[in-house]
């Protein structure tokens, strides 16, 4: 309804014409009973509010109006006319259009034996009956009728989402205590023990010491400089480099120790065969 | 170890009387050893010495990680491959450098086999040390 009012109004604005005010002209309500006798036929008048209309199960209630404007003889037809049907206990609202004639006059019906769905769930807080128009060239108008008392309603269904839409209960997390390093003397120890190995593997070559007689000819040797590099290469990005560099300079490398790795063992396999043949 | 040793030496007992079983295996591994101590080269002992080497670490750095902690898991996992992917590389290059091997070997010549060695290290290491963090 806000925003439906905020339109009509904004229209108003830029067509600057001068908004008249819109107003209703022998506005009648009629209660009748389901027999078709009439309990209650009145006219509505706008500036003394209405006793409170109560409808019963079946009754039937009738509202005819007739919408007019300030400056013109007939009546004028606005582009919204809806009724609004508001529970101010629960906070619910109805709204039924209703369909005016180009002359400005409307009727309409309310049958509580089938009441239109737009009813809003109610208890036994009257409904407070307003009419709303909204006009492309006149200014808005709310216009209070009446209450209405309608037979309560059955309350309005809970959707099976419901349980979703509230604060959940809050989540405590437990995790799992932060593993600690063992004791320095452990660690210290311990890793004495794992180097312990280099000086075994050591103290084999010196035992078994093989020959090597080109280790220092140049092919070899740049060889074996190359791959040094590579391995030097992947301690620094052990501590610092980042994975685009050592894969950059890995690849520089990696050529490097490919074509002197290429001279090196072609020379030690010519080696090998010549020695053999 | 992975290369089948020479047979060319023979063990030198053959006791008539049966004597004790410890007895009997300690000469066995007695001759054992010095069958391969006298047949084996000494390039190949160079690489046996490296084997032995990496079976220690391994198994020191299990050791570590079942007695006192795990924690750095990823640091223990990345030193353990690295023995265990070294060994099997180390094993496969004794293999196929072995003379006694050649007639298996045939489309690999030694520095071919080295050079495998080399690339396939260089690869192991780079993971590890990616791992190790």
């Amino acid at each position: 309804m806000g925003p439906q009012i905020l339109l009509s109004v904004l229209f108003c604005l830029i067509a600057a014409v001068h908004a008249g005010q819109l107003s209703l002209q022998s506005p009648k309500l009629t209660v009748v009973g389901p027999d078709g006798g009439k309990l209650r036929s009145e006219p509505i008048s706008l500036q003394k509010r209405a006793d409170p209309v109560v409808l019963g199960a079946n009754d039937i209630l009738k509202l005819t109006f007739q919408v007019t404007d300030q400056t013109s003889d007939g009546g004028v037809q606005p582009h919204q006319t809806f009724l609004r049907f508001f529970d101010s206990t629960t906070g619910e609202e109805g709204i039924q259009p209703v369909k005016v004639t180009p002359s400005g006059k409307a009727k309409f019906e309310l049958n509580m034996a089938k009441p239109p769905s737009s009813l809003p769930p109610s208890g036994t807080a009257p409904l407070r009956v307003s009419l709303l128009l909204g006009s492309f060239v006149h200014g808005p108008a709310a216009l209070d009728l009446f209450d209405l008392h309608v037979p309560p309603s059955a309350s309005a269904p809970v959707h099976p989402d419901e349980s979703f839409y509230h604060p959940r209960p809050e989540i405590a997390h437990t995790f799992r205590p932060e593993p600690k390093l063992p004791p320095r003397f452990v660690s210290a120890f311990f890793a004495a023990l794992v180097l312990a190995p280099w000086v075994v593997l050591f103290g084999l070559w010196g035992a078994v010491k093989p020959s090597v007689p080109h280790l220092f000819s140049p092919s070899i040797l740049s060889f074996v400089l190359s791959l040094a590099l590579i391995e030097g290469l992947l301690l620094w990005y052990w501590v610092e480099l980042r994975l685009g560099h050592i894969l950059l300079y890995g690849s520089g490398a990696a050529a490097l120790a490919l074509l002197t790795g290429k001279q090196a063992l072609v020379g030690i396999a010519a080696r090998r065969t010549g020695s053999s043949k | 170890m992975a290369g089948p040793k020479s047979s060319s030496s023979t063990p030198k007992h053959a006791p008539s009387t049966k004597p004790a079983l410890s007895s009997q295996s300690s000469v066995a591994l007695q001759s054992l050893w010095s069958a391969y101590h006298d047949a084996t080269p000494s390039r190949l002992k160079f690489i046996d010495s490296f084997l032995v080497f990496l079976i220690l670490s391994g198994v020191i750095q299990f050791v570590y990680c079942v007695l006192v902690t795990s924690f750095p898991f990823n640091a223990f996992l990345a030193g353990f491959a690295s023995t265990v992917g070294q060994f099997v590389l180390t094993a496969s290059l004794r293999s196929q450098v072995n003379s006694v091997n050649r007639a298996l070997f045939k489309d690999v010549s030694p520095e071919r086999a080295f050079a495998d060695f080399v690339v396939g290290s260089v690869v192991l290491h780079f993971f590890v040390f990616n791992f190790l963090g």
